[in-house]
């Protein structure tokens, strides 16, 4: 269990220093599609499957797809990622900082026991996320509309913001 | 646009203020403000010209920037007491960023430069609802936290009072004028905000009645320059010879009604011992007085160079009416006399 935490939390840390050192948008959302993956089983392993479940769906399987479809629209010729010296360097660079951030602060993986669940009420020991979730569709009544009307709204206004041809925005007349 | 689409747009402006200044938990109130920031985006693109999006694209940026910084406060404070509670919030560290947020929401200076722009690439009417409507949500969320930082209400007031004339005294297009005009008159409403929260209501409302008067006149005159308010007084001479006492109003002139939330203010300010707070705000609120001058110099006390011709326009019939704008007018101009029943409407 051990192993797999420390493989989980590098995959973790080598994806966020891939984000943060690769300028071009195809590789950085690869590196965080490996940071989200890592994120997400370490979160499932302690206990919190709802919210990994749900970021995967939503966060890699919504929102990332979309944003690699209008990324492929700006694709340019000459990519760099870590095989250019420059960017491996600073993606070297990136991870002695998180070394010598870790050798600051000192903490002990075997010390902590950290959990994201809660029992109260009729709901035992299940995960705050969830619970919260249930909370929004039983009891939630108008304030459920609501957040559908804001979705709805959010939808209808990026539709009449993006219209093209000569009622949209998108295309100066 | 589309009128369902337009049904929809405005219905939402009114559902996202009434859900901001009806609720008591941050989450709720943070709902409201985005429902409002996404509902008057395709109103403001609605001219569809390179200006208009680039007011909107502003317009977004800046306000999901408050809106995060508000909920990065709103859960800093959930985690640091346990609540949710707008009116029970406890550590300061979140309070003065929550203040920060909403301020640049507003329009406060010193997170200003984007209202006068956002302003100038909009239609008269969008623009209205940005100016008033749009004022009310965060203002709601500033009068329900509990007491901030002093220091922090009273620089944003003076500097909002000061940028907002200095910054209006080199324009020429009208509605970078009324943008300058709104961010001094909200540093008035936040510099009395923590002595007398009523008179923050009171400047409020007449600045809303006041800056309402000058965009329908400017929408009705369609004057988006002072040289076209220069030659409207051929088209409208009634509206021509009230404009300019509802700028001198709006710059605080008695015995207009602008006088009075100017004149509560003070003299609450000196109450309080900030005399020479009062003292420098009064003398910047002369900067804005000095264009609001300007503006109504070239309104109507001016006859600009034109051969007669041209100063005689078609008789055309103006079909827009004109019974909510002199509404407006007047009460801009006569509500003082009645100071003690306006502010007995505020007071609670």
């Amino acid at each position: 269990m051990k192993y797999l935490l420390f493989l989980l939390l590098f995959l973790l840390i080598l994806g966020v220093v891939g984000v943060a050192s690769n300028p071009s948008p195809g590789f950085a959302a690869l590196s965080l599609v490996m940071v989200a993956g890592s994120g997400c089983s370490l979160l499932a392993g302690q206990g919190g499957y709802f919210l990994a479940l749900i970021l995967f769906l939503i966060y890699l399987g919504g929102m990332l797809v979309v944003f690699a479809y209008s990324v492929a629209f700006t694709g340019s010729d000459y990519v760099e990622g870590w095989g250019t010296r420059r960017i491996s360097l600073a993606a070297a660079g990136y991870l002695l900082l998180v070394w010598g951030g870790g050798v600051i602060l000192n903490t002990n993986l075997n010390e902590e026991f950290w959990t994201v669940g809660v029992s109260f009420g009729e709901f035992m020991s299940l995960e705050y996320s969830l619970v919260g979730v249930a909370h929004l569709y039983m009891g939630g009544g108008w304030l459920l509309v609501a957040g559908a009307w804001a979705l709805l709204l959010v939808l209808l206004a990026v539709l009449e913001l993006v219209r093209g041809a000569s009622r949209g925005a998108v295309r100066v007349v | 646009m589309s009128p369902y689409m337009l049904i929809i747009l405005i219905f939402t402006l009114g559902l996202g203020t009434l859900i901001t200044l009806s609720s008591s938990h941050w989450l709720i109130a943070w709902m409201g403000l985005e429902l409002n920031t996404f509902a008057i985006l395709p109103l403001m693109a609605q001219q569809h010209s390179p200006r208009a999006m680039e007011a909107t694209i502003k317009y977004f940026i800046i306000q999901t920037t408050a809106a995060t910084m508000l909920l990065f406060a709103s859960v800093s404070n959930a985690w640091l007491s346990g609540q949710w509670e707008i009116q029970q919030m406890s550590h300061p560290t979140p309070l003065a960023l929550i203040t920060i947020a909403l301020a640049l929401k507003l329009g406060l200076a010193p997170m200003h430069a984007w209202f006068p722009e956002v302003l100038q690439g909009l239609n008269f009417s969008t623009g209205l609802i940005l100016s008033t409507w749009q004022k009310l949500a965060p203002f709601s969320l500033l009068l329900q936290i509990p007491p901030t930082s002093s220091f922090l209400l009273i620089t944003l007031g003076f500097i909002s009072v000061l940028m907002g004339g200095w910054g209006g005294l080199n324009q020429t297009q009208l509605r970078k004028i009324l943008g300058y005009s709104s961010i001094a008159h909200l540093g008035w409403m936040i510099l009395i905000m923590q002595y007398a929260p009523p008179l923050t209501l009171l400047a409020l409302t007449v600045y809303i009645v006041l800056t309402s008067s000058m965009f329908l006149t400017f929408l009705y005159n369609q004057a988006t320059n002072i040289n076209s308010l220069a030659i409207s007084w051929t088209k409208t001479p009634m509206l021509t010879a009230l404009t300019p006492l509802v700028l001198l109003s709006l710059g605080g002139l008695p015995p207009l009604t602008g006088f009075l939330p100017k004149w509560a203010i003070l003299q609450e300010l000196t109450k309080q011992g900030l005399t020479p707070v009062a003292a420098l705000t009064a003398l910047s609120a002369l900067l804005s007085l000095y264009f609001y001058l300007r503006l109504s110099y070239a309104t109507a006390l001016t006859t600009p160079p034109n051969n007669l011709p041209a100063t005689l326009p078609w008789r055309i019939i103006f079909k827009q009416p004109t019974t909510f704008l002199a509404v407006l007018i007047t009460m801009s101009l006569s509500l003082l006399p009645l100071s003690p029943s306006v502010m007995a409407f505020f007071t609670f």
